[in-house]
């Protein structure tokens, strides 16, 4: 769920029309830039209610997140329909064989401001439930106990790698044998003033909507407020239980730049892509598509083209490529595996959504649509790279499931 | 201590009461009672906790942590808020 769906259908119709979330907000007082692509007309109550769920799941949701910090509302909705969708519910896995794994950090900074001043009034006037909600990890307790979680769970920390740092270790989990399902859900990242306006005053977000990534004009990111979650099954799990894959995550790649700066490193970045592809046992003439990571910063769109530039190098043509953020906003924490949805329901619809707010393209050799453009393709790549050096990049298969 | 500015026993129930109902949405308000304890209402440790929070800051009061030790049901709960007040 993010500003432009609510759910996996609506979503790949919104990639598809090249409907945006991002605009210029009111409210966000005292600060620098107001753009954001914030969810819009959410409700808890009424997400949940949509999904249907069993009468004592639906109670112990509302008990355990109704009035829970809205990071975790959104993860519970995401988790929820994942699990539905992957049909844990009709067909289920025994708890122990369950994993999940959040991808997130800092998810609690807005919580913590929103209670600061019932503290100030009184320090005994500080909720008794900021013991739980303070923690990143209440969405790993959580999720865990309506969903009867009982193998392994714990969250990953990657900046914006997040999502898909958790992918690749909802996948070493599973391929270790540890588990045979294991949900990987990307967390809100819902941000407190002072880290908007901190990474306003880097110089890394954008005053105002309106220029996308990739355009010679960019200026920052755009904060975007999404959550997503996939079901991960081994491939024996899914046979046991008759169930289609709707793609298949068939190679990784993980690598630190040993740098405590904010900036990227065209070495890593093309480092991470070329073991990916290693890893997946394809070579990059078979890539049909690229979801880059693309935030609308100037070095780093520039430097992500010039790595991408680096690991096509001798092949002849380039794939297409898009930056889903363009449409959703950067969902920091979430945005991995957002990206991982926007890939997948682009490669089984055939499309590769356009690339917003793109009116000067950066020279590239690669394919910047700027509207839906049809795409028949079996391989694709989706990147992420994060602050603290984090580089990643996940390569997908198409099934026909 | 003035009469005119002690909460009454009736005013603190209804403050737990309220405080019951924000953590508890389910429980019909009728059932918080003195008669009752928090935890046959369906509140864990973290609930009963938020309770006594919520309705601290209702009365605006401050009860030491140390005081609800002692507190067996939502009769002693009330006697205990009752006890404290600026």
């Amino acid at each position: 769920m993010c500003s432009i769906a609510a759910d996996p259908d609506e979503f790949a119709t919104a990639l598809r029309v090249g409907h945006s979330g991002i605009g210029d907000r009111a409210g966000y007082h005292g600060q620098t830039s107001r753009a954001a692509a914030d969810l819009t007309d959410f409700d808890f109550g009424t997400a949940l209610a949509d999904l249907s769920p069993p009468p004592d799941l639906h109670r112990a949701a509302v008990r355990l997140v109704g009035r829970a910090p809205l990071s975790l509302r959104a993860s519970t909705v995401v988790a929820l329909q994942a699990w539905r969708s992957a049909g844990l519910w009709e067909e289920p896995v025994v708890g122990e064989r369950v994993g999940v794994i959040v991808a997130g950090h800092n998810l609690t900074a807005a919580h913590t401001d929103a209670v600061r001043p019932r503290y100030l009034d009184n320090p005994r006037y500080l909720p008794a439930t900021y013991a739980r909600h303070g923690l990143d990890t209440d969405h790993i307790g959580t999720i865990s106990q309506l969903l009867g979680i009982h193998g392994e769970g714990f969250t990953v920390g990657a900046a914006s790698a997040s999502g898909n740092l958790a992918l690749i270790n909802g996948i070493r989990l599973i391929g270790l044998g540890v588990v045979d399902v294991c949900l990987v859900i990307g967390a809100l990242t819902d941000l407190s003033d002072l880290e908007r306006q901190g990474y306003y005053n880097l110089g890394a977000m954008a005053e105002q909507s309106g220029i996308g990534p990739f355009d010679t004009a960019r200026a920052g990111f755009v904060p975007g407020q999404g959550a997503a979650c996939l079901v991960l099954e081994s491939t024996a799990s899914a046979k046991r239980r008759g169930r289609a894959a709707s793609a298949r995550l068939i190679g990784y790649g993980t690598r630190l730049d040993g740098n405590a700066a904010t900036d990227p490193d065209v070495t890593g970045e093309a480092a991470v892509m070329a073991s990916a592809l290693l890893d997946a046992g394809i070579t990059a003439d078979r890539i049909g598509y690229v979801n880059a990571h693309g935030t609308g910063s100037d070095l780093g769109d520039r430097t992500e083209l010039a790595a991408l530039e680096r690991v096509w190098t001798g092949h002849s043509g380039r794939p297409l490529l898009n930056s889903t953020k363009g449409l959703t906003g950067h969902c920091l924490c979430a945005a991995g595996v957002v990206e991982a949805v926007a890939v997948i329901v682009q490669l089984r619809d055939g499309f590769a959504h356009g690339n917003a707010g793109l009116r000067t393209p950066m020279a590239t050799g690669f394919r910047l649509p700027t509207t839906a453009t049809m795409m028949d393709v079996e391989y694709a790549l989706s990147n992420g790279f994060g602050f603290g050096g984090f580089n990643t990049s996940l390569v997908f298969h198409r099934t026909n499931g | 201590m003035s009469t005119l500015s002690e909460p009454s026993t009736e005013l603190i129930l209804a403050a737990v009461r309220e405080a019951v109902v924000t953590v508890v949405p389910e429980v019909a308000p009728e059932l918080v009672a003195p008669g009752r304890t928090l935890t046959e209402l369906g509140c864990n440790s973290i609930d009963r906790a938020e309770i006594v929070t919520i309705a601290m800051e209702r009365l605006r009061i401050t009860v030491p942590i140390g005081d609800f030790a002692e507190v067996g049901d939502i009769a002693s709960l009330v006697d205990v808020l009752h006890r404290h007040h600026p």
